[in-house]
């Protein structure tokens, strides 16, 4: 599935495919129970108690730790330009910026950018192919959850971490603080959502896929989507067609 | 050991994080496009319209809920074509049922998304609506506009119009680059799928929810 569509353009997800949804409906289940026992009280506590310049510190570091990881990935994906500026990023905000937790670098007017394996992946024209709910993880698919790995192996920081007990102590803070970020930052949107969704866990699917497909294109316009399988795939034409009938 | 250190940092929490609190992008929103149209019926002055009535007539604090919910649902009639959407979001499974059960999930649709968005207007307090460029895809016009906050990065909307007999009609809402349409197709189909191809499953959700 991996390598099967390779192509010169970047991959973009048209439609859901999910042939392992009832195990993947069974860990989404554990995951919203793990969640609402340890990490939504956190959140919500982080929510109402810290003060908002924390909360910019907080974001700020999360992000900053994250820049080599972006820098790898940018030059993965042939673009050396960004590859360089999420690699400026990380030293002018790890130093002026003391240790990530100033943003100075987008003052500079260096705007951060994300970018992973899976969407290195996806920019050689890798499908997601089938979605995954990762144990506490949350929504993914095939091709991301081999990006999670790698992205792992290759991340300075857990190699500091295997060495040196300040990397470790580093790093597990890092971790620590990346999901209470997360976690806040998107505690009112699923609220909602999980409020007003009748299928909370296809709603779900549906905004991974679409999110991805926005990091993928690095935010750039969503391109008309020829339709790949005509069973499968339903698009405004069809409706408008259907509307007029 | 993996998967304990790298444990929380949740995909999808970062995936939906992004998407409603990453800074906006770049979209070349001018505030003054609105005054150099010229023509009337512009896809970016339909928007600007209904915005200005949205505004007027949903953000009053002393409203109903009910009423509110009710002038949300006749905002839609007025500038969605919600003939196409409700055909949308059913996917291929419109198909599968009569011109009177669309009907009937037509308005169950509009009286859900009432629930679902009606009462964020009545928490206005300083935000801002700037309506931006149009551009032409295909047969659709997509009219980008920013959200602006008094406390927070701005959120792009991008309205999808199309041309019924002469005037622009709603199709699709993205905000932030995610299509609520798309949403909620795929939300919709599920449901009917997970309930052996039956529609009427969907139905009952929603009136559940609505209460209808």
């Amino acid at each position: 599935m991996l390598t099967a569509c390779a192509s010169t353009e970047p991959a973009q997800d048209t439609s859901d495919y999910d042939p392992l949804e009832p195990v993947n409906r069974v860990v989404h289940g554990v995951n919203g129970a793990v969640d609402f026992m340890v990490l939504y009280p956190a959140a919500m506590w982080y929510r109402d108690i810290a003060p908002e310049p924390v909360k910019t510190s907080v974001a700020s570091f999360v992000r900053n730790i994250n820049e080599p990881l972006n820098s790898f990935n940018a030059l993965l994906q042939g673009d050396p330009d960004q590859a360089a500026a999420s690699f400026q990023r990380f030293i002018m905000n790890s130093t002026i910026g003391l240790l990530g937790f100033n943003d100075v670098a987008s003052d500079f007017g260096i705007p951060y950018r994300r970018e992973d394996f899976g969407q290195t992946l996806a920019h050689y024209g890798i499908g997601g192919g089938p979605y995954i709910v990762l144990p506490l993880l949350g929504p993914s698919n095939l091709r991301d959850t081999a990006g999670i790995g790698v992205d792992y192996v290759a991340n300075p920081l857990t190699w500091g971490a295997q060495n040196s007990d300040t990397a470790e102590a580093l790093y597990l803070g890092s971790v620590g603080l990346t999901a209470l970020h997360y976690r806040y930052a998107t505690i009112n949107q699923l609220n909602e959502l999980q409020k007003s969704s009748i299928d909370y866990y296809a709603a779900l699917r549906s905004l991974y896929r679409q999110q991805r497909n926005k990091m993928i294109r690095n935010g750039g316009p969503s391109p008309e989507f020829a339709v790949e399988d005509e069973s499968a795939s339903f698009d405004f034409d069809d409706a408008v067609e259907a509307a007029s009938k | 050991m993996v998967n304990s250190k790298i444990a929380i940092s949740t995909a999808a929490m970062i995936a939906i994080a992004a998407a409603w609190s990453g800074p906006a992008s770049a979209t070349g929103l001018s505030s003054n496009v609105v005054a150099e149209v010229a023509v009337e019926t512009s896809a970016a002055n339909v928007i600007q319209s209904m915005a200005d009535q949205a505004m007027n007539e949903l953000t009053d604090q002393s409203l109903a809920d009910d009423v509110r919910r009710k002038k949300f649902v006749s905002l839609m009639d007025r500038y969605f074509a919600m003939d196409v959407v409700s055909r949308f979001v059913l996917g291929r499974y419109w198909r599968s049922i009569s011109e009177a059960e669309i009907e009937e999930f037509s308005v169950l649709l509009q009286n859900y998304l009432a629930l679902n968005y009606a009462n964020q207007f009545k928490e206005f307090n300083g935000e801002q609506f700037v309506v931006g460029d149009e551009t032409q895809k295909n047969k659709d016009t997509f009219v980008d506009s920013q959200f602006v906050r008094p406390d927070g990065p701005p959120v792009n909307i991008v309205w999808r119009m199309r041309m019924f007999d002469d005037s622009y009609k709603i199709i699709d809402v993205s905000i932030e680059g995610l299509s609520m349409g798309i949403t909620q197709r795929d939300e919709f189909t599920s449901v009917i799928q997970q309930n052996n191809d039956d529609v009427g499953a969907l139905t009952a959700a929603l009136k559940a929810k609505t209460g209808l």
